[in-house]
């Protein structure tokens, strides 16, 4: 029993924060742009089957976990110039534009990667024991990376200029435009940032998971729940709530039905948006 | 003068020209067609229930596949587990969503944009895991496969694992929806929705109670969505808990805004053409939702009014 709740302890942080930084690419890009994503989803999923392509090349993971975010920022680049910037003031149809986007990322994926689930192999096949049982290193790993990416991405928020523009437009945007920040540039930057943090966590996720072209769907659900939850445009709240989220599921699968415990939390949820929309931790 | 005459005369006539060669039909295609046709009939309804919350009153539903999911439901589950007629399983299929839309939006009406978007796919979502979970009585993802009992109309009775007499059951159910969603729109109560979607705040001002009409709007589309799910379960003999998934909903969405929304002819046509590109694309290439979700962004950036609009010429 004690083994069982500490794997289930683990697994809920390691998988946390692999939440947190899908999450947090999310709540970036909802901050700035209140674009609400629907296709992020689709971009973890995107990163995590580059990352197949690349080991399936190379052989090497660490490439893998460089290539697929940069891969990935691309697409974003692509997407925020081409598709939603002539429409990122209008949220309802940058909704219904980005479920688009998802269709077509899916489906790109399901005719050139195919239907079936790939497995990736554990790049360090290390066990530490834990109790009676095993633990592979490699989560232990993942989570500590998901940590570095996060302070990162906090050195780059608060120590850059970019990071200074950005919390200027998401504080007062009119202001932000009338100093001379180019407002456009910043929109782009940051879906291209939001689409690496989902590429990264996908890349992250993949040797947890199965990689397949329908994994992102369920996963973007958890990751709007975590951004409400938290606070939308709150980023440490985020994180926050992927840790409290995933280890509450972890450990209360041990007790409840799975499926019981995502019932629960989506009902939780609804009583956050009806009584804290502005999220657990907002003001 | 004699341009208004015709004005009021155009809508019956055009109508009446659609409705007798959607009749006549039948007796020029195979049965693959006639199937074909039902299904986008079905589609057509789903999308002009959601057509109503959304392009009439402005709320943006991804949680109409849960109403569509449950009216499926309400057919089969009837038919198979307590031996009740097909007609009792559609009005079940009506009352039992609207219900659930009921509960459903009293709470979600109390939030708006975003907000609303995100909520009604929880409930989906839900209403998916709870079907997905509960196998004994949803047969889960593998569903329920059933054998539809004729439907006792009084003067005849209707076979309805007949596919020419499925057709005309659901052209005509689909119609009339048509025409209630129609004379709904054109009524008072129908200005008061389009106040709402244009300016919610002036709405309240003028004295409308905006949660209430937004209830009621969401109580009707639910119904609709539900029967839609009703019809497409008939005319399947199947229902399944996958057609609870939030995305399922997205359908509707992109016949609505392809057709355009808030025309309810909008979406009507849009699920036609996109059913009809997606069976003919799906020969050439496999990959259909690539072209679906290509025509919906497109459309979103080239004629965000959809098809209707950008011909009516009413341009953003």
């Amino acid at each position: 029993m004690a083994s069982n709740l500490a794997v289930a302890v683990l697994n809920g942080i390691v998988w946390g924060m692999i939440m947190a930084l899908i999450a947090l690419g999310l709540n970036l890009i909802f901050g700035l742009l209140h674009i609400i994503n629907m296709a992020h989803g689709a971009l973890y999923m995107l990163g995590a089957v580059f990352s197949w392509y690349v080991i399936e090349l190379t052989g090497n993971y660490w490439l893998a976990l460089i290539v697929a975010p940069l891969g990935v920022g691309l697409v974003g680049l692509a997407l925020e110039r081409g598709i939603l910037r002539t429409i990122e003031d209008q949220p309802v149809v940058t909704i219904i534009c980005t479920f688009g986007i998802m269709l077509v990322l899916q489906q790109l994926v399901l005719t050139y990667f195919g239907g079936t689930a790939c497995r990736i192999a554990l790049p360090i096949p290390w066990r530490i024991p834990l109790f009676d049982l095993q633990y592979p290193v490699m989560r232990i790993v993942i989570a500590a990376i998901s940590a570095a990416v996060m302070g990162t991405l906090w050195l780059f928020l608060n120590r850059t200029r970019y990071g200074l523009w950005m919390r200027a437009v998401v504080q007062d945007r009119e202001m932000a435009v009338a100093l001379g920040i180019p407002v456009h540039k910043v929109y782009m930057w940051t879906f291209v940032l939001g689409s690496v943090l989902a590429a990264f966590s996908g890349v992250l996720a993949a040797p947890i998971v199965c990689v397949d072209f329908m994994m992102g769907r369920e996963i973007l659900i958890m990751a709007f729940i975590i951004v409400i939850v938290g606070g939308m445009g709150n980023l440490w709240g985020s994180v926050v709530t992927a840790v409290m989220i995933s280890l509450i599921h972890g450990v209360g699968s041990i007790f409840v039905v799975p499926s019981t415990a995502t019932v629960f939390s989506l009902g939780f949820m609804i009583l956050v948006l009806l009584v804290r929309p502005q999220g657990l931790f907002g003001e | 003068m004699l341009l208004d005459k015709w004005k009021g005369a155009a809508f019956p006539l055009a109508f009446g020209f659609l409705m007798a060669v959607l009749a006549a039909v039948p007796f020029f295609v195979d049965l693959f067609y006639q199937t074909f046709l039902t299904e986008i009939l079905v589609w057509s309804l789903f999308a002009i229930s959601f057509d109503l919350i959304f392009g009439y009153v402005g709320l943006l539903s991804f949680g109409q596949a849960l109403f569509f999911g449950l009216g499926g439901y309400a057919v089969a589950i009837p038919v198979l587990k307590l031996g009740l007629g097909t007609g009792s399983g559609l009005l079940l299929s009506v009352a039992v969503p609207a219900a659930f839309a009921a509960f459903v939006g009293f709470f979600s009406v109390r939030l708006t944009g975003i907000h609303f978007v995100i909520i009604t796919i929880i409930f989906a979502l839900i209403g998916s895991t709870v079907g997905e979970t509960w196998t004994s009585l949803t047969g889960g993802a593998d569903g329920l496969v059933f054998m539809a009992p004729p439907l006792d109309l009084g003067v005849a009775k209707l076979d309805l694992m007949d596919i020419r007499t499925t057709y005309y059951l659901v052209l005509a159910i689909v119609a009339l929806s048509y025409l209630f969603l129609r004379r709904m729109v054109r009524s008072p109560l129908g200005k008061v929705f389009v106040a709402i979607r244009e300016n919610e705040e002036r709405a309240r001002l003028i004295g409308y109670d905006v949660r209430r009409y937004k209830l009621l709007a969401f109580v009707i589309a639910g119904g609709l969505s539900g029967l839609a799910g009703g019809l497409y379960s008939l005319s399947l003999k199947y229902a399944s808990a996958t057609f609870l998934h939030w995305s399922v909903s997205g359908h509707a969405v992109v016949y609505t805004i392809v057709g355009g929304a808030g025309t309810l002819v909008g979406p009507m046509l849009g699920a036609g053409l996109i059913m009809s590109l997606e069976h003919y694309l799906v020969k050439l290439l496999q990959a259909t939702d690539l072209v679906v979700g290509a025509v919906l962004i497109s459309t979103l950036l080239l004629a965000p009014m959809g098809i209707v609009g950008f011909l009516l010429g009413r341009r953003k």
